[in-house]
């Protein structure tokens, strides 16, 4: 016993080494629960109060890359804002269109939808700019309105954008009719204030009253029949004393135009065609 | 408690909370790590005896393991370097009733025993802590290199933590 003990002591620090080396190689090897345990862990109290108040200090260390990187990042995804965007708005321009077009009374007509990229108000001769040319079916002469009414008509298009006359120009007479009747006047802007336009040649005997709305004509490829345009206002006495002039509030808000539909005509050509003909035999 | 004893535990929870909180996180250029916090073990009096080298070894290891999430590796190479503490003094110091303090250092050696000292010890515990972990998979020119960088830099970082210490003791003296 006494030769066991001595020999005990004699080579403890042997002994210390080998349990040492076998609990390290146990930890390193056994894949049991207890390598596991927290405490054996950087996720113990200590370990993390360390690494807690090391971070807090190291974190200043990276603020410059960490701020890159979140430059980087922000832009990327401002970018992806920016086609999801677009995306989404060719999305609800399609549901738009097929929505509208659901209206029977309007089946000769199609729509076309374009955003508005420049628009002016201020001008005697106003012109808007969209996003849409001839490469997506737009024709000079075809009608452009909004959800609320008549915006303008087609005057010149590029392949990827096209300029509309807007209903705020002098030069744009618009043929329409009091909602209800069959007399026609015509349309036009007289230069002050954007949320107003006149209505003349209406014949004297045309009936009206303040209130009525007023609507295209559809005396001609531009605009279907019944689109709205306004409501009148007052009525005023025109130059000549065979006609009516009347004051007319625009359905339109020409100062916050965005999507704009253009409409599509597909008898176009065909009564184009007719009318030549017509001027031709004569 | 002695005002050695002290010292030493200051020494240790101080360059345990250095490696750990530093030196785990750099590989100078994807492959040099120091292991600054095996300098206490360097340091300990000869006179100790080789059970509490060899505890204060292993309990050295394992609070850096534990830190490091690296289980039982510095544990293993810190054992072994307390067992073999003793026999590289010998190696290069052979008169070690010669020695002033017990304490190895480049003051109480010399600086050339101990530059020899620090290095083989050095290469000893870059040696352990690298086959062990490379044991998963093995590219011996990989673990080479981070054999042989890392040993260079554990050792000028004990020339430098030792010539601090050091100058300490001195302003102290």
């Amino acid at each position: 016993m006494r030769n066991l003990i001595e020999f005990f002591l004699r080579y403890s620090s042997w002994m210390l080494f080998v349990a040492y080396m076998a609990a390290g190689c146990f930890m390193l090897f056994h894949s049991n629960p207890w390598q596991h345990h927290v405490m054996l862990t950087s996720a113990n109290a200590v370990s993390a109060v360390v690494y807690k108040g090391a971070s807090n200090l190291t974190a200043y260390f990276h603020l410059r890359d960490i701020n890159e990187d979140l430059q980087r990042r922000n832009s990327a995804l401002e970018l992806e804002v920016i086609n999801l965007k677009q995306q989404l708005e060719r999305t609800r321009e399609l549901v738009y269109a097929d929505t509208m077009t659901t209206d029977s009374a309007l089946q000769r007509y199609s729509f076309i939808l374009a955003r508005v990229i420049n628009n002016t108000t201020h001008r005697t001769h106003n012109y808007i700019t969209i996003d849409k040319g001839s490469a997506d079916g737009i024709r000079p002469e075809m009608g452009v309105m909004d959800q609320n009414g008549v915006v303008g008509i087609v005057n010149v298009t590029g392949p990827h954008s096209a300029r509309v006359i807007s209903l705020l120009n002098n030069h744009l007479r618009l043929s329409c009719k009091v909602k209800g009747h069959d007399h026609v006047g015509s349309l036009v802007w007289d230069g002050t204030d954007p949320e107003e336009a006149i209505l003349e040649e209406l014949p004297r005997h045309a009936v009206f009253e303040i209130g009525d709305t007023i609507v295209t004509s559809g005396f001609s490829t531009v605009f279907p029949e019944g689109v709205p345009i306004g409501t009148i206002v007052k009525g005023l006495r025109d130059h000549d004393e065979n006609f009516f002039a009347l004051r007319v509030r625009l359905f339109t808000d020409f100062t916050t135009l965005g999507t704009v539909r253009i409409i599509s005509d597909s008898m176009t050509d065909e009564i184009r065609e007719v009318e030549r003909d017509i001027i031709d035999k004569k | 408690m002695s005002k050695t004893t002290i010292k030493f535990i200051f020494l240790a929870i101080m360059l345990i909370a250095v490696q750990v909180v530093v030196f785990n996180h750099i590989a100078l250029l994807g492959y040099a790590v120091g292991f600054i916090f095996i300098y206490t073990l360097l340091h300990l009096p000869l006179t100790l005896s080789a059970n509490w080298t060899l505890t204060i070894g292993f309990f050295m290891g394992l609070a850096v393991d534990i830190f490091a999430d690296t289980q039982g590796m510095n544990a293993i190479a810190c054992t072994i370097l307390a067992a073999l503490r003793r026999p590289v003094v010998k190696l290069y110091f052979p008169r070690e009733e010669d020695i002033t303090d017990p304490c190895p250092s480049a003051r109480s050696l010399g600086f050339p025993v101990f530059a020899k000292y620090a290095i083989t010890l050095s290469a000893i515990y870059c040696l352990v802590i690298f086959l062990v972990e490379s044991m998963s998979f093995f590219r011996p020119l990989s673990l080479m290199l981070r054999i042989a960088s890392s040993t260079l830099l554990t050792f000028l970082l004990m020339i430098a933590t030792d010539s601090l210490t050091s100058s300490h003791n001195e302003k102290r003296l």
